[in-house]
This record gives C-alpha cells, sequence and structure tokens, in this order.
C-alpha cells in the first residue's frame, strides 16, 4: 500500500462488520401443488436417465449407449451417401442399403440393453434408499410417481431413437444433389420413423420399467431383463423354424425383440431385415399390431396396479 | 387399524392441538402407524383421520402443507444437501427458483450450511437426521410429523436434534407431533404428551400436568423413622418408605407444615428434605402397568 493509500485509510472512520441474523421466515410464495410435484419427479426422471448432475460415471452408460445409437445412424447415412455419390442415385436403389424403416431393426438391440440398464435406476434406487416414502407424503400419489418417472425414461427413449434417425435424414437428404427434392419425395418417411420410434420406445420402457417395479436392485433387473431379451430371441427362432406353420409363426411371434419391429413394418409398409427371416411376419398385420398393444398396455396396467396404493 | 392378524391400533381417538405433542411408546406400540394414517399413508381399517382439517388419503393437497421426518433411512446417497432438500421442496410444490432458496435457508437454520454442497454419502449419523429434518421443513408445512427423530444419535447428537425440535416450534411456528420410545425426549421437548401402549391409548395430558402430580417429597432423618411415619400417618399423610428415608407422593405446599409438625412430635432430627419431581418413566411404569418404556439419559 502506498503512504498515500495509508493515509486514505487511516483517514476512514473505523467500521467493524455486522452480522444480522434475519430469523426465520415464513414461506410466503406460490405453492403449485401436485402439478409442480409431478413435474419435479419428472424433471428429476430425466436428469437421472441422463446422468445429468451426476458424476462423470453416471453419465458413462447413457451417453455411451445415445453415442452407439447415433453412430449406427451416421454409418448408415455415410453409407447411403457415399453410394449415391459414387455409383448414382439409381444404382445405389438397386443396393437396397439400410433405410429409416430398417433403422430400428438394426437398433432395437441397443434400445433394449440401453432400457435395461438404465430405467431401472428411475425406480430401484428411490424404492432401496426410502426415498418414495419422502415422495408419498408430499401432494402426489402413486400414480402420479409412476407416471412421472415412466414419462421421464420415455422421453429420453424417445430421443435416443428419434436422434439417429434425425441424422440419417440429414445425411440422405444432403447426400442427394437436390436435398428439398429429396425431402419433397421422402417426406412421408418423417412422421413414420416418429411413429416406430415412439412404438418401439413406449414398450420398451414399459417392459423395463414394470421390471424394475419388482427389485430394488438395478443390477438384479438389469440382468433379468438382458437375459430376458437374450434368451427369448434365439430359443423362439428355432423353435419357430423347427415347427413351421401355424404354431412356428405364433411362436415367433414370443420373441420380445421383434414385437415393436413388426409394427415399425406396418408403420413403413415395408419388411425390415431383422423380421424378414420372423414366420410371425406372415401373420395379418391387425394380430401384429394387437399383439404389440397387449405387450404393451397389459404391463402398464400390472406397473400402474404396483405403484397404486403403494405404501412405504 | 389392522394388519392381517395383529392389530397394530385399536381404539385410538385423539386430537392434537398447536405446540409440541408427544407421541410416546415401545417399539410396536403403534406409534409409526398413527402417523401414517394421518398422512395418508395407510388406510384405517375403521375410523378416519385428519389433519389441519382434511384427510390426507383423501386429499393428496393437504400434504403440501405437511412435513414427515421418517424413523428409516430415506437420502440418496449420490447427491448434495442443497440438491436434495431443492427437489424435496419442488415436490412440495414450490418453483424451482423459490425451491433453491428455501433449501439453502433451511439448512443454514438447522446447521448445514457449509456442508449442503458435499454429497450426503459422507454425512454423518447426526447430519443425516439433520438432512431429514430439513427436508420435512424445507417447504415450511404447518404441521410437521417426527418418528423417532433421536434415533442412532450419541448424547449430544441428541440434545442438539431436540433442541432443533423446540427451535422448529418456538421460532418457527410450526406444530409438531414427536413419536418417540424414550421418556427424557418427550419430558424435555413436548408441551403435552399421548402415550400408545400396545395399539391403544392409555395415558394423555400436559406434560407438566404430569410431572406435577408425580412431585413427591423425599425425607431422611437420623433416627426414630418409624416414629415420624406414625406421626404424619395420624395427621393423613401417606408416606413410602424409600431407602433408608421416606417419600410423600402428590405432595403440595401444605404438606410441608404437617411435615414439621411431625418431626417435632417424633423428636426425629432431620438429614435431608427436598422435592422430587418423578420421571415421566415411573409415573407410566406405574400407571401402564409396568410398560417397558425406556428412560433415556
Amino acid at each position: 500500500m502506498t503512504n498515500g493509500a495509508m493515509e486514505r485509510a487511516d483517514a476512514l472512520p473505523a467500521r467493524g462488520g455486522t452480522v444480522f441474523d434475519i430469523g426465520y421466515r415464513n414461506y410466503t410464495g406460490p405453492r403449485e401443488g401436485r402439478l409442480r410435484a409431478r413435474l419435479a419427479v419428472y424433471k428429476d426422471g430425466v436428469r437421472t436417465a441422463l446422468g445429468l448432475g451426476r458424476g462423470g460415471r453416471a453419465k458413462i452408460l447413457p451417453w455411451l449407449f445415445i453415442g452407439v445409437l447415433a453412430a449406427i445412424g451416421v454409418v448408415m447415412s455415410l453409407l447411403a451417401g457415399a453410394a449415391n455419390r459414387y455409383i448414382g442415385r439409381a444404382a445405389a436403389q438397386q443396393l437396397n442399403l439400410p433405410s429409416h424403416a430398417d433403422y430400428y431393426g438394426i437398433a432395437s438391440i441397443v434400445l433394449f440393453v440401453f432400457a435395461a440398464v438404465v430405467a431401472p435406476d428411475l425406480l430401484c434406487r428411490d424404492r432401496r434408499e426410502g426415498v418414495l416414502n419422502l415422495y408419498l407424503v408430499r401432494p402426489l400419489t402413486g400414480t402420479d410417481y409412476i407416471i412421472a418417472r415412466w414419462a421421464a425414461f420415455l422421453t429420453v427413449l424417445v430421443a435416443a431413437a428419434w436422434l439417429p434417425q434425425l441424422i440419417l435424414l440429414t445425411g440422405l437428404a444432403m447426400g442427394d444433389p437436390s436435398p428439398l427434392s429429396y425431402l419433397r419425395q421422402h417426406w412421408l418417411d418423417i412422421p413414420r420413423f416418429l411413429s416406430a420410434g415412439a412404438a418401439i420406445a413406449l414398450y420398451t420402457t414399459t417392459l423395463a420399467m414394470l421390471t424394475a417395479s419388482f427389485t430394488t436392485r438395478r443390477a438384479y433387473a438389469s440382468v433379468f431383463l438382458v437375459g430376458l431379451f437374450a434368451i427369448t430371441t434365439p430359443f423362439t427362432t428355432a423353435l419357430a423354424i423347427e415347427l413351421g406353420g401355424t404354431a412356428g409363426r405364433w411362436i415367433s411371434m414370443f420373441n420380445l425383440t421383434n414385437i415393436p419391429v413388426h409394427v415399425n413394418d406396418v408403420i413403413f409398409n415395408d419388411v425390415s431385415q431383422i423380421t424378414s427371416v420372423a414366420p410371425a411376419r406372415e401373420l395379418s398385420k391387425s394380430i401384429l399390431v394387437s399383439w404389440y398393444f397387449a405387450w404393451t398396455l397389459i404391463p402398464a396396467t400390472i406397473l400402474w396396479l404396483r405403484y397404486r396404493r403403494v405404501a412405504p | 387399524m389392522q394388519y392381517g392378524n395383529v392389530v397394530a391400533l385399536n381404539g385410538v381417538s385423539f386430537d392434537v392441538s398447536e405446540g409440541i405433542t408427544g407421541l410416546l411408546g415401545e417399539n410396536g406400540a403403534g406409534k409409526s402407524t398413527a402417523i401414517k394414517i394421518f398422512l395418508g399413508l395407510i388406510r384405517p381399517t375403521s375410523g378416519a383421520a385428519s389433519v389441519l382439517g382434511r384427510n390426507a388419503s383423501v386429499s393428496v393437497d393437504v400434504r403440501a402443507r405437511l412435513g414427515y421426518m421418517p424413523e428409516h433411512d430415506c437420502l440418496p446417497t449420490h447427491v448434495s444437501a442443497a440438491e436434495f432438500l431443492t427437489h424435496m421442496a419442488e415436490v412440495s410444490g414450490l418453483p424451482p427458483s423459490l425451491a433453491r432458496t428455501r433449501a439453502a435457508d433451511t439448512l443454514r437454520h438447522t446447521g448445514l450450511f457449509e456442508e449442503r454442497y458435499r454429497s450426503m454419502g459422507g454425512y454423518s449419523t447426526g447430519m443425516k437426521q439433520r438432512v431429514k429434518l430439513s427436508q420435512a421443513l424445507v417447504h415450511d408445512p404447518a404441521f410437521v410429523f417426527l418418528d423417532e427423530p433421536t434415533a442412532g444419535l450419541d448424547p449430544v447428537g441428541r440434545e442438539e436434534m431436540l433442541a432443533l425440535v423446540r427451535k422448529t416450534h418456538r421460532e418457527f411456528g410450526i406444530s409438531i407431533l414427536l413419536s418417540s420410545h424414550l421418556m427424557a425426549d418427550v419430558e424435555r421437548t413436548c408441551d403435552r404428551i399421548l402415550v400408545l401402549q400396545g395399539g391403544q391409548l392409555v395415558q394423555s395430558g400436559e406434560v407438566g400436568h404430569f410431572t406435577k402430580e408425580t412431585e413427591t417429597v423425599f425425607i431422611e432423618v437420623d433416627t426414630n423413622r418409624d416414629g415420624l411415619v406414625a406421626a404424619l400417618d395420624r395427621r393423613g399423610v401417606q408416606v413410602v418408605l424409600d431407602g433408608g428415608g421416606l417419600t410423600i407422593e402428590g405432595a403440595d405446599e401444605s404438606v410441608y407444615d404437617l411435615v414439621r409438625d411431625a418431626l417435632v412430635e417424633a423428636e426425629a432430627p432431620l438429614r435431608r428434605m427436598a422435592p422430587r419431581r418423578r420421571a415421566l418413566a415411573e409415573l407410566f411404569r406405574r400407571d401402564g402397568d409396568d410398560a417397558d418404556i425406556g428412560a433415556a439419559t
């Protein structure tokens, strides 16, 4: 400090700091009730699923899966773009390269594993750590809680399902000499992949959440779900081929991985690569769609019943 | 309230008014069940419970004005106290920006302000109990249910927690129903007391009233204790022999004159005479048919 500054400081009156204890203040702001409570649980569910606001380790798995899903979209768009560029559009179409209709068939297993690994974290931890008890003494019912959690993971999974399709669409449009004319010709793919993505996310989220509702351990739910998909797919495929005929077609319906992909095929009016060998594809569209709804609505109802009257 | 063949609460009826009310009883007496019924978490087999004039199992919105501190663990280990309380305030219906402010304010009042950004997994038992209390208060409820708030705490931690409970009512103006199996906690903290035993309400009233009722005078003399007993008996004063001395139960100020006269008559040299307030534990051990209610030290 210079001499001048020291002199100025000396000239200032001595002032001590004062700490004011403002005491307890009652809350007089708005209380937004049940809607805010639902929104808070939903928001927390999305953050948990993506590992936001958590340490680095919590982010690894969700973002790894999202990265893999996006990478599939990127590779598909690069392949299509390269084919268009080097051999021409007409010749590229002859190659039958993977398209929007094929994406969910290829990526469905990644979406299932993503749900199996991440979705249980939204329910199991709350029950294991007792936080659920604190939710239920607030303006929130068991139904509110489970719908908020279910919707949170559905949002994440829908976004994870749509993102690669949007990348693929962008890639395909950009790879075309006339992107606008490409979009005009293929605009119908957009509502198709949006609805097919929503369908696969709805089914996968519901099954994963139902499984998670039976255990407080995330690992148990994850292993069970991965095992379920890993076992039913080869088992039903082999048995369906062995039996053949009507029995084979119905056995093939129990291939849990294929159930939403059949709906994808109905939406695109096409057969994706994964279901092209499934005998169930020969069944009528109404049966395939009804089967999908049965496998979505029944687990959803069981899940709701489990949480409707949940008590600590 | 019945769980299968087990009757958890039977014919229990009571009112809880403003202030701090102690719900006292041994483990399994039905204290937690009563609290859960009030909160609307479980429905009674018959009968009803209302809080703030509404049945919380029917009217979910009333829970926005209630707080609950459970006995068991209920804290996520991977988040900070500030984040957790903000979330709990939002779940109670507060907008996000105000929820953050309330969380910080509440943690300051419960003595965790400096530690609020640390992950709760590393908290001590005392700190966890404070967070549990904080989450019950973060939305400024009108009424709070505290289930065994001193569970697992050492003597210093217990004193601090009981001081916080008293502060919650006296400074924050929040009424409390405190459940405990520890007589000392209830005696030192509460204005009123409800005693549950075997699912039934066996006692209720002001804590001061109970302790006044049980005031005793302890008298010790050097010699001729029997003569003193006889002299007191002639004056209509009932005594109980207590070790080397004797006690007079339910004593008021008039009994001191009678004791003086009896001492003179019996020519018994007085060594010691002092009023002694019996602990609530002794009262309920007598009235509650030897109820096994722990008197914590």
